[in-house]
């Protein structure tokens, strides 16, 4: 079977021509690579696992890392408690307009802590577990909208889910209550962030294995119609947050590499890969970058005369980027091969600041913003 | 996942690892002899279906009937082809032969000449009319196409005058000469006369066009008139004579017809320029010039005239067999065009043919393990000297005096002397790019140099050729007699220079390609400085990269990059000859090795063997798309940003390492040579030298010592 693939893939290449072999669109325009990640201030000490970031009551952030929820406070949130610990992995999180904290609990489900601190939980959908909650948010209805990025993976073996080539998550809306549960949408590429549109009409979400960004209408039907609004990004894109001027932030966690594209299409390969060698030595997007040798190393990432190259291909990387209203780019903030923020997972713009969290650094980050009308 | 029972010193297992269909194909595709294989195929078929479809036609008779009509229309094709080499085209050809058809029963018939005064009558008819088109197209720079064009209306014209007027003489008029009726119907050895003629032309115009610098000088007028006229060829002066031996070529033609036939009529060679037209493009004269041989042109010219014949003998009305030999015309320009523009293309694109690497079992390396080879940060105490005063050193090597040598991409010999190497000179100039390393008894600097070969730098720095060719290996396509990357030497007690030639198919800039292949395509060389002789020692090795002479002098140390293993070739004693395996089940992928001052031997590991690498080892497959379908920066490696140098004994036991595990000092330690206590290191990317302090090493122990001597102590 493999060889007929492989026979199929030059048959296509002699006929046509022309057509890009993988097509990862170039960085430019916009997407130009800066260094601006690079120059975000660390919020306090570094949190290993640092995941999501909400803004919650009276200033206080909260930030899911690792099994626990933590409430940061003070005037420079230098003042960290735990605020909650779950059984496994915590991820998207996100307060309801009523004051509920919503948490996205890897393998559990979505867990609403209530006012006096009980937790309401919802753990499946028309029967089937929520078992890779990846990201929620809520709508002013009070309505709560999810992503659940596959069946058969949990959030924390997402590289195993990209090279499975799986296409199983979910958009889910619940109740406010938790009660009534429904799938908007179904057969999703690894869904990994979401946002309501600022008339809370339409629901925007990102997949990350197709790389794309989506929307929905918020009041539609299981059947609602998806509308692709960017097709191509030329990184993995995870979770998304409303910018001040009506578009969104999105945070992506990796860049596509043409090895890893290439691997996407090696069955052989990438099915010897996932028995034979453990996870961290796969090829393939990460979180962070080590030195370790024996992780796969690609051929522009040689040392010359003393250089890191920054523009050799990227095994993990930093990238958040700002889209207007209609998903046209208007800014990105990179962290280059050799930097130090990368794997982005999540990005929150507030009146004074802009957060984002490096999930491969296991650190919270943030830029103080000017006047919002100096950014135009 | 890793292949214990391949033997990887046996000759016929590297011999076989070297044979793949596609790489054949790649490198046929190269071969200027190949390109006329599809037109022969072709004309070989056809003869065959001739044999078999007409009557009588294998036969001695029919075979010489052919041989005398043919020799008049392969002139022609000749002609046609000397012109479309030279990178134009001779329309003419069908209008000079009727032309000098005519001329020559004219001399005579009518004028009554000698023989010999006709033939040369008539070839200075021929030679008249093509030195009008080549003053035209030589010197006032008129088109070919047009120019021919218009010398066919002309010379037509004249011809069809000429046979109203002579007609009747030739009709009647009879010339009995013995002369005559030899060019007519004459044998040579049983080959008809013209026949025999065209045969001595061919070899001629052969011999011409290949190896004289008439014939150079034709194909790069063809290839690029004005790169010709660059390079000081007198381009006008070219195309000149190309038209008139164009024109004496047709004249031969007329002769033999006119001593044949004694006729002329206005059809005599009509549409002939475009038969030969046809002929030559069939046979892989290529249109746009500058690539054609006269052979080629005989392929294409039998093709068109064993066509024709049999086409007629087989009752096939005219004007299909016109049209057929139009309708080939077509089919072979559209190859020509395709062809010139993609076989070099073709052989690229099927050049790298990654094979399966038989790669022994991978070892840990996890810090803590208890195996030699545990990474540690014993490289991390280094002392870094040389900074940025050195590209790229593959090598570094210390002199008597305690001088340290490094080089530079740019082909310098680096040294370094005084108080912690802060001096710094370019001791010699050799060009390329400089690898290994090592000391003559004289106290030569022996160096392998990518893309030249092995040099030499005397005590004053003056440089010096050692070698940079061995024998050609007589069963391979690709002529491997130059030496493409001469990686490393070492110097046997008897003065014999041992080095790796590493590749034989790829370059310095694209040796990763090589590792990649996985094929063995490097050797082990001997030049012999008593006899000036370089020979082939050991040929289809994988990627032989570091030499050492053992301590005893009794063997040779080679180690295999792509396979990550040590072999050790016997040079003396009773096994001399002997390959056998020193180590395999390394960790990483072995670069140069040289020798420890405690009889033990160091031993470069400039890649590590990533799981992922690893797996694509064992998948030739998914190497040859990655590289076909991905950006070179792109490519999967073994990886290649960290330090590690293992000691091994003479027992093929690893003893330990030292590790610089993430590339902080000596990112890709090639090389490192241990002198009076200290290890130097050098890396093939690294801007710098460095060294480290052996705990436990001999302090009085120099490599220069320890191969020629110490002649303050006698000899050792």
């Amino acid at each position: 079977m493999g060889r007929f693939t492989y026979l199929k893939r030059n048959l296509e290449q002699l006929v046509f021509r022309n057509r890009d072999q993988h097509k990862i669109p170039t960085m430019d325009g916009v997407m130009t690579p800066n260094n601006l990640l690079d120059a975000l201030e660390e919020v306090g000490g570094p949190v290993p696992g640092a995941d999501d970031v909400a803004l919650g009551p009276e200033g206080t952030l909260f930030l899911t890392a690792g099994n626990e929820v933590l409430k940061l406070g003070g005037p420079h949130f230098e003042n960290r408690s735990v605020f909650m610990n779950f059984e496994s992995e915590t991820g998207g999180l996100t307060f309801h307009p009523d004051g509920r904290l919503l948490v996205c609990v890897s393998g559990e489900g979505l867990a609403s802590i209530n006012l006096d601190g009980s937790v309401t939980w919802l753990t499946s959908v028309e029967n089937e577990a929520l078992g890779c909650l990846t990201a929620v948010t809520a709508a002013s209805d009070g309505s709560i909208y999810l992503t659940d990025g596959s069946r058969t993976n949990r959030s924390a073996d997402w590289k195993r889910d990209l090279m499975e080539l799986n296409a199983s998550g979910r958009l889910v809306r619940c109740s406010s209550s938790l009660t009534d549960s429904e799938v908007l949408a179904d057969g999703l590429h690894f869904p990994n962030g979401l946002c309501l549109s600022s008339d809370h009409k339409e629901v925007w979400f990102t997949q990350s294995w197709n790389h794309s960004l989506s929307r929905i209408e918020a009041g539609g039907i299981s059947t609602g119609k998806i509308t692709t609004v960017i097709d191509n990004l030329p990184a993995y894109p995870a979770r998304m947050s409303p910018a001040k001027d009506g578009g969104f932030w999105i945070a992506l966690f990796a860049v596509r590499t043409h090895l890893t594209e290439l691997i996407l299409l090696e069955d052989d390969y990438r099915k010897e890969m996932m028995r034979s060698i453990p996870v961290n030595y796969w090829p393939g997007p990460e979180l962070r970058s080590t030195s370790d040798c024996m992780e796969p190393m690609q051929f522009g990432n040689i040392i010359t005369l003393g250089v890191k190259k920054p523009w050799a291909p990227a095994r993990s990387y930093g990238l958040v980027i700002r889209v207007g209203r209609n998903g046209e780019p208007m800014e990105s903030l990179h962290s280059r091969r050799g930097g130090l923020n990368h794997g982005i997972c999540s990005v929150l713009e507030t009146d004074m600041y802009l957060f984002a969290v490096s999930k491969g650094r296991g650190q919270l980050l943030c830029k103080i913003l000017g006047r919002s009308d100096e950014r135009n | 996942m890793h292949d214990t029972n391949v033997d990887t010193t046996k000759f016929f297992f590297r011999l076989s690892s070297s044979v793949s269909p596609r790489l054949l194909l790649s490198e046929l595709l190269m071969k200027k002899w190949f390109e006329p294989a599809v037109p022969f195929t072709l004309l070989v078929a056809l003869i065959l279906t001739l044999c078999l479809t007409v009557p009588n036609f294998a036969t001695v008779r029919n075979v010489v009937s052919l041989a005398t009509l043919y020799p008049e229309f392969g002139f022609v094709v000749l002609a046609m082809g000397l012109s479309m080499i030279s990178g134009g085209i001779d329309l003419s050809v069908g209008a000079i032969f009727a032309f000098c058809n005519l001329i020559a029963l004219i001399l005579l018939l009518v004028l009554e000449w000698s023989i010999p005064g006709v033939i040369m009558g008539t070839l200075a008819a021929g030679a008249f009319v093509g030195s009008i088109n080549g003053f035209l197209v030589g010197y006032l720079k008129t088109r070919p196409f047009l120019t021919t064009l218009v010398t066919v209306i002309i010379v037509r014209s004249v011809v069809n005058l000429l046979n109203q007027e002579h007609a009747l003489t030739f009709a009647t008029n009879y010339v009995e000469s013995d002369a005559w009726d030899f060019i007519a119907s004459g044998q040579v050895l049983g080959i008809p006369v013209n026949a025999m003629t065209l045969i001595v032309v061919l070899i001629i115009g052969h011999i011409l066009l290949s190896r004289s610098r008439f014939g150079w000088r034709l194909t790069a007028v063809g290839a690029s008139r004005k790169a010709a006229r660059h390079a000081g060829v007198n381009v006008n002066a070219m195309l000149f004579s190309t038209y008139i031996i164009s024109g004496l070529l047709c004249a031969m033609s007329g002769i033999f017809f006119a001593a044949r036939q004694a006729s002329s009529d206005s059809f005599t060679g009509l549409g002939w320029e475009f038969q030969a037209l046809t002929a030559a493009v069939l046979g892989g004269i290529s249109f746009a010039g500058g690539n054609g041989t006269v052979w080629r042109a005989m392929i294409g010219g039998l093709v068109i005239f064993l066509l024709n014949n049999g086409l007629v003998r087989m009752g096939v009305p005219g004007y299909i067999t016109s049209s057929s030999v139009g309708i080939i015309l077509l089919v072979a320009v559209a190859i020509d065009v395709k062809w010139s523009k993609n076989s070099s293309k073709a052989s690229e694109l099927l050049y790298v043919n990654p094979t399966r690497i038989p790669l022994a079992r991978r070892p840990s390396i996890d810090a803590g393990d208890d195996n030699p080879f545990a990474r540690n940060d014993r490289l991390l105490s280094s002392e870094i000297f040389g900074l940025n005063q050195v590209e790229g050193p593959e090598d570094v090597i210390l002199d008597r005096q305690g001088r340290v040598y490094g080089s530079t991409r740019d082909g310098n010999i680096i040294r370094f002397s005084g108080e912690n190497f802060k001096r710094r000179e370019v001791f010699a100039h050799i060009g390329g790019r400089p690898l290994g390393m090592q000391f003559d008894p004289d106290e030569n600097l022996i160096v392998c140099v990518a893309g030249m070969g092995v040099y030499g730098v005397t005590r004053e720095g003056e440089a010096y050729k050692v070698t940079d060719e061995t024998n050609r290996t007589w069963y391979k396509l690709n002529d491997d007699s130059r030496l493409r990357m001469a990686d490393d030497l070492d110097i046997a007690p008897d003065g014999k220079i041992y080095f790796s030639d590493c590749t034989t198919r790829y370059e310095m800039t694209t040796n990763a390609l090589d590792v990649i292949e996985g094929r063995p395509n490097g050797r082990l060389i001997v030049y012999d400085p008593k006899t000036g002789k370089t020979h082939t020692e050991i040929n289809h090795l994988h990627f032989p990269n570091g030499i050492c002479v053992s301590h005893d002098g009794q063997s040779v140390l080679i180690a295999s990059t792509s396979l990550s293993r040590v072999y050790r070739y016997w040079i003396e004693g009773p096994r001399k000859g002997g390959l056998e395996t020193l180590l395999d089940e390394l960790p990483g992928c072995c670069d140069n090795i040289n020798r420890a001052s405690d009889g033990t031997y160091w031993l470069a590991l400039i890649g590590i063997r990533s799981p992922a690498f690893d797996l694509a080892g064992h998948m030739p497959g998914f190497r040859r798309r990655m590289v076909r379908e991905i950006p070179v920066d792109e490519w999967l490696v073994p990886s290649l940003n960290q330090g590690c140098v293992v000691k091994f004994n003479d027992a093929g036991e690893v003893l330990e390492s030292y590790w610089d595990p993430e590339g902080v000092n000596h990112p890709s330690v090639t090389s490192m040579r241990e002198h009076k206590g200290y290890l130097y290191l050098a890396g093939l990317e690294n801007n710098r030298l460095g060294r480290i302090k052996i705990e436990g090493a001999d302090t009085e122990w120099t490599g220069f010592d320890a191969y020629w001597g110490d002649p303050q102590k006698g000899s050792a």
